[in-house]
């Protein structure tokens, strides 16, 4: 078994780890030769969300090779905090960089921890002490101009193909509106307002671009709605332009809804820090599916799932 | 009209730029419920605690952009008779308003309707699109005094027309659209009647989202009064709310009382001559120790000291610090205490782009009652 791919995107790869540290702890990552996969599905996460996601490799890593006896596939869990913090110190920061002329002392202490620019992140799967780990070798200039090597050994296990294989997707009917969220930052906002009001938030999207959200308690009623927004056609639809499963008629000012936990919803909504385009669908009563692209939708260089079940509301 | 018409809610207002209102109500909000009174000349936030300490914030009609007030729906069936002053039953169904006899005209009733409600939900509403933050601390620089009415609620009873509507509220949008910094919130709030909820609809701007609200309203609980007897006041402070602010903030958190003592002027304030008595201190006691801050005989720091025989009462410390957030909100406090040791803190709240000294400017109040020593 073997692994190693230089990473060239680490700002990237940086961001879509501080959505899924804040999820769990412990994350899976299957590496195949084309994808790699990002699994959060614990059952102890918060409201059931589960996140599912999938990034073309060359979008992150180059000179990557990968050799498995299982397909040349390798899946491993690891402690996401662990992995945050390799990537943390392999992200440079280029203001850090700036010499300041009247700063002869450019020690950097106190300005910023990575007062390093980085030239080169390495990860190679590797194994100490009969213990597997991804070993993050990140190469960089100090500001005096001297190469400065850290490395980072996040212990990981490795899981048996058998395991990997029931590793699943989970089942969805299909969805019934598909719509473009607004910008997840004014959506974080507007729901971390609600979060003090209820456990519960309805969200509510029709085919003719109108999504709401709303909190409803004894205290208070709140629904926010966004009105124009797109509603993406998928393939799915154009193959079903003819038969329906559900209803005849579409009616597109029907407004479909799924009650999820604010928490949760919220938990996605911190992956705004990655996303660029986002489109939600509803399954309703049933659950969320929100689709966040990471980088250009066109390009899919790569797409974060999040499955968020919906709560049975008394 | 006949029975089957819609009944007009009781209170129609809206704003352009909730910030100043936000701001207002965060004054006073030291404890989840608080009770609105409505009536013609606006709105009165009134929140208590521990049975001594109550804050009023008064917001008056003209700080909204529209403000119409109608009766609440009475129990007889002409919905649109003028309300007599006396005629507390029909008001509402609880019974619990009464008509503040003060200063209204004879024939209509001052106060309209009134309820509870959570205001941590009112202020998270608000502030929904992160938008109704904190305003900036008023500047203290003499230009941005406003001159303002120390008994301002008995003085705007006599611009409105019979229906309530505030006059120059179109004017003052003006205001709020010239310069700004970022978005701007607008809000509309229309409140049916007992035992409705209290709607608002909050918008950012023409394309963004909108957000309605109905927040669950709950009866009125009577409040502690506090009646400020002004005949028998003893002592009268208006000063810079920076000064009484940097006093308070000084002050380390354990302590436990905080005692206003006053001396009388011994001359004229024309010509001050070193005395050996302070006109103003405030002392502080606590676990740690005790901290005593004087307050110069200076018009320059105490614009306006009146004081007729020494005064030294004490208050809660904890109770006196519920009032920081409103003090650094304003620009103008007015201490007064009378005999019985009630303390009225009246801090006024400027409008960020105020016309001038037309009166309407929000103000905070606080009525603190002394500690039996």
């Amino acid at each position: 078994m073997r692994f190693r791919a230089n990473i060239d995107n680490v700002p990237t790869f940086f961001r879509i780890m501080q959505t899924l540290e804040k999820l769990q702890k412990r994350l899976i990552i299957k590496f195949t030769e084309t994808t790699m996969h990002l699994i959060c599905n614990s059952d102890t996460n918060e409201g059931g969300i589960q996140v599912w996601s999938q990034i073309k490799v060359p979008s992150l890593f180059s000179k990557y090779r990968i050799q498995s006896n299982a397909n040349n596939e390798i899946t491993l869990v690891l402690s996401s905090e662990a992995l945050l913090g390799a990537l943390r110190s392999a992200s440079s920061n280029p203001s850090g960089l700036t010499i300041n002329p009247n700063n002869g002392n450019a020690n950097g202490q106190g300005n910023n921890v990575n007062s390093i620019e980085t030239e080169e992140v390495i990860v190679r799967l590797t194994k100490k002490n009969e213990q597997a780990m991804l070993s993050f070798e990140i190469t960089g200039l100090s500001r005096l101009g001297r190469t400065v090597r850290v490395a980072h050994d996040v212990r990981i296990e490795v899981l048996k193909p058998l395991d990997a294989a029931r590793l699943g997707e989970p089942l969805c009917p299909a969805p019934d509106v598909h719509v473009l969220l607004p910008p997840l930052q004014k959506l974080r906002t507007i729901v971390e307002r609600l979060r003090p009001m209820s456990n519960i938030l309805a969200l509510r999207a029709n085919n003719s671009g109108v999504l709401q959200i709303a909190v409803n308690t004894e205290g208070v009623k709140v629904e926010t709605e966004w009105r124009g927004c797109t509603n993406p056609k998928t393939s799915e639809e154009e193959e079903n332009a003819d038969g329906d499963e559900d209803e005849g008629e579409k009616d597109p000012e029907k407004l479909h809804s799924v009650v999820i936990s604010i928490k949760s919803f919220l938990k996605f909504l911190n992956s705004h820090v990655v996303s660029t385009t986002t489109i939600a669908c509803i399954c309703q009563h049933h659950c969320l599916i929100l689709y966040v692209y990471i980088g250009d939708v066109a390009d899919a260089g790569g797409v974060l799932t999040f499955y968020i079940p919906a709560v049975i509301d008394e | 009209m006949s029975q089957d018409e819609r009944i007009p809610a009781v209170l129609t207002a809206s704003v352009a730029d909730v910030r100043y209102l936000a701001s207002l109500l965060r004054g006073v909000h030291f404890s989840n419920m608080a009770s609105v009174t409505l009536s013609r000349s606006g709105l009165t936030i009134t929140v208590e605690e521990a049975r001594t300490l109550v804050g009023y914030a008064f917001i008056f009609a003209q700080v909204f952009d529209e403000f119409e007030l109608h009766a609440s729906k009475p129990n007889n069936p002409k919905p649109n008779r003028p309300r007599r002053a006396t005629n507390g039953d029909a008001v509402s169904d609880s019974g619990s308003t009464e008509p503040e006899s003060d200063e209204e005209e004879p024939d209509a009733p001052t106060v309209e309707a009134a309820f509870q409600i959570n205001l941590n939900i009112l202020i998270d509403c608000l502030n929904i699109f992160g938008t109704a933050g904190p305003l900036p601390a008023p500047s203290t620089a003499a230009n941005n005094f406003k001159r303002w009415k120390r008994d301002g609620e008995g003085d705007d009873d006599g611009v409105h027309g019979e229906d309530g509507r505030a006059n120059g509220g179109r004017g003052r949008i003006d205001a709020y659209l010239a310069g700004g910094d970022g978005k701007r919130t607008s809000m509309r709030m229309s409140y049916e009647g007992d035992g409705y909820p209290l709607t608002l609809l909050i918008a950012e701007d023409a394309n963004g989202p909108t957000t309605t609200c109905e927040i669950t309203t709950y009866q009125v609980e009577p409040h502690i009064d506090l009646e400020f007897d002004s005949e028998t006041v003893v002592l009268r402070i208006i000063f810079k709310s920076s000064w009484l602010r940097d006093a308070l903030s000084e002050l380390d958190p354990s302590c436990e009382k905080l005692t206003f003592i006053a001396n009388p002027s011994v001359d004229g304030p024309q010509r001050p001559r070193l005395n050996t008595q302070p006109m103003l201190r405030i002392q502080a006691d606590g676990t740690h120790g005790s901290t005593e801050m004087d307050f110069p005989n200076d018009k320059e720091v105490l614009e306006t000291f009146d004081c007729t025989q020494r005064v030294s009462f004490s208050y809660r410390f904890s109770h006196i610090v519920r009032t920081l957030r409103a003090l650094s909100s304003s620009t103008k406090t007015s201490l007064r205490i009378d005999e019985s040791g009630l303390l009225s803190l009246q801090f006024l709240m400027p409008k960020p782009q105020s016309t001038g000294a037309d009166g309407s400017d929000g103000f905070v109040e606080f009525r603190c009652l002394a500690l039996d020593e």
